[in-house]
């Protein structure tokens, strides 16, 4: 066993992937390498602190209950987060359809006020639905 | 694996399925997203995210990937969205580190290792906390990061040596 294989059977050895047969072989080797031999102490002391270092983080106690709630309020909301967009949408259209048609006005003027009137009324919503979420969290 | 889990969502009982998921995996997904974030607060509120998810879309699930595949594949998406949303990842200056001391083994002890750590590529970074985390499994690992097993020996192999030179440096 050389120098190199030395090392990656060392490496492998914090894995526990070396057999005993080969753990025998590495140590007669580092005894009689002192470039191996300050190898394996400095791998061994990291593998220490590495070990102590990254401690297992634990969830909080009160995880599973704020999911429970979090999947609570997702349950209580009926409709889809586009579903305003959409009805905002289709009401405008209805309503600038309704008017070009029975105002007795130019069609321009009337889809000209009515886009306005349909961008106001959006951005109101847009505020509105923004506030409740606020609310809501 | 996870059989009794694709019975119940056969059988459409999605909200069993789920509990049994969030048993088992719980602790695993918290520390893949701690891996990546290294905040355990955040990372239990993305592990949060990362459930919430899933309860969305288990009555969906097809069985063509395995489920712990499936969420650890949501579990890295979703971390890695808030690491970029948030420009989440705090970087030590090196400068901010102690210096070395004249031997490596007096340097090991007053060089934060942590610190040691976060010089080193992302992809060994994860894969080593993910390692210790997991109690030294490389399958674990492996399966978390979607990697095969080899490749996350390598990464481990270089992570080492590559501390070692700094511990030395």
């Amino acid at each position: 066993m050389d120098c190199r294989e030395t090392q990656e059977r060392l490496l492998e050895s914090f894995e526990g992937a070396v057999s005993p047969l080969e753990q025998g072989q590495l140590d007669r080797h580092i005894s009689e390498c002192p470039e191996c031999a300050q190898f394996a102490v400095l791998q061994s002391q990291l593998d220490l602190r590495l070990q102590e270092e990254i401690a297992v983080p634990q969830l909080s106690p009160g995880f599973r209950a704020g999911l429970q709630a979090r999947i609570a309020r997702q349950r209580r909301e009926p409709w889809p987060d586009w579903l305003p967009d959409v009805a905002h949408l289709a009401g405008s259209g209805v309503a600038l359809g309704l008017c070009a048609l029975l105002l007795p006005l130019p069609a321009p003027v009337v889809l000209g006020t009515g886009i306005l009137v349909a961008f106001f009324t959006y951005s109101l919503q847009a505020i509105l639905v923004s506030v409740l979420e606020q609310r809501i969290d | 694996m996870d059989q009794d889990v694709q019975i119940l969502l056969r059988e459409r009982h999605c909200a069993a399925a789920f509990e049994l998921l969030l048993d088992r995996y719980r602790e695993k997904v918290f520390r893949l997203v701690y891996s990546i974030l290294k905040e355990a607060a955040k990372a239990e509120e993305v592990t949060q995210d990362v459930f919430l998810k899933m309860w969305q879309v288990l009555p969906d699930y097809d069985g063509r990937a395995s489920l712990s595949t499936w969420l650890y594949t949501i579990t890295r998406n979703t971390s890695l969205s808030t690491l970029r949303a948030e420009s989440y990842r705090k970087t030590l200056p090196i400068e901010g580190c102690d210096p070395p001391a004249a031997n490596w083994e007096a340097g090991l002890r007053q060089l934060e290792i942590m610190q040691l750590l976060q010089r080193l590529p992302e992809v060994q970074q994860q894969v080593i906390t993910l390692f210790y985390l997991q109690d030294r499994s490389v399958e674990d690992v492996a399966r978390m990061l979607d990697l095969p097993e080899g490749t996350v020996k390598s990464h481990l192999h270089r992570a080492r040596r590559a501390l070692a030179d700094l511990v030395r440096s």
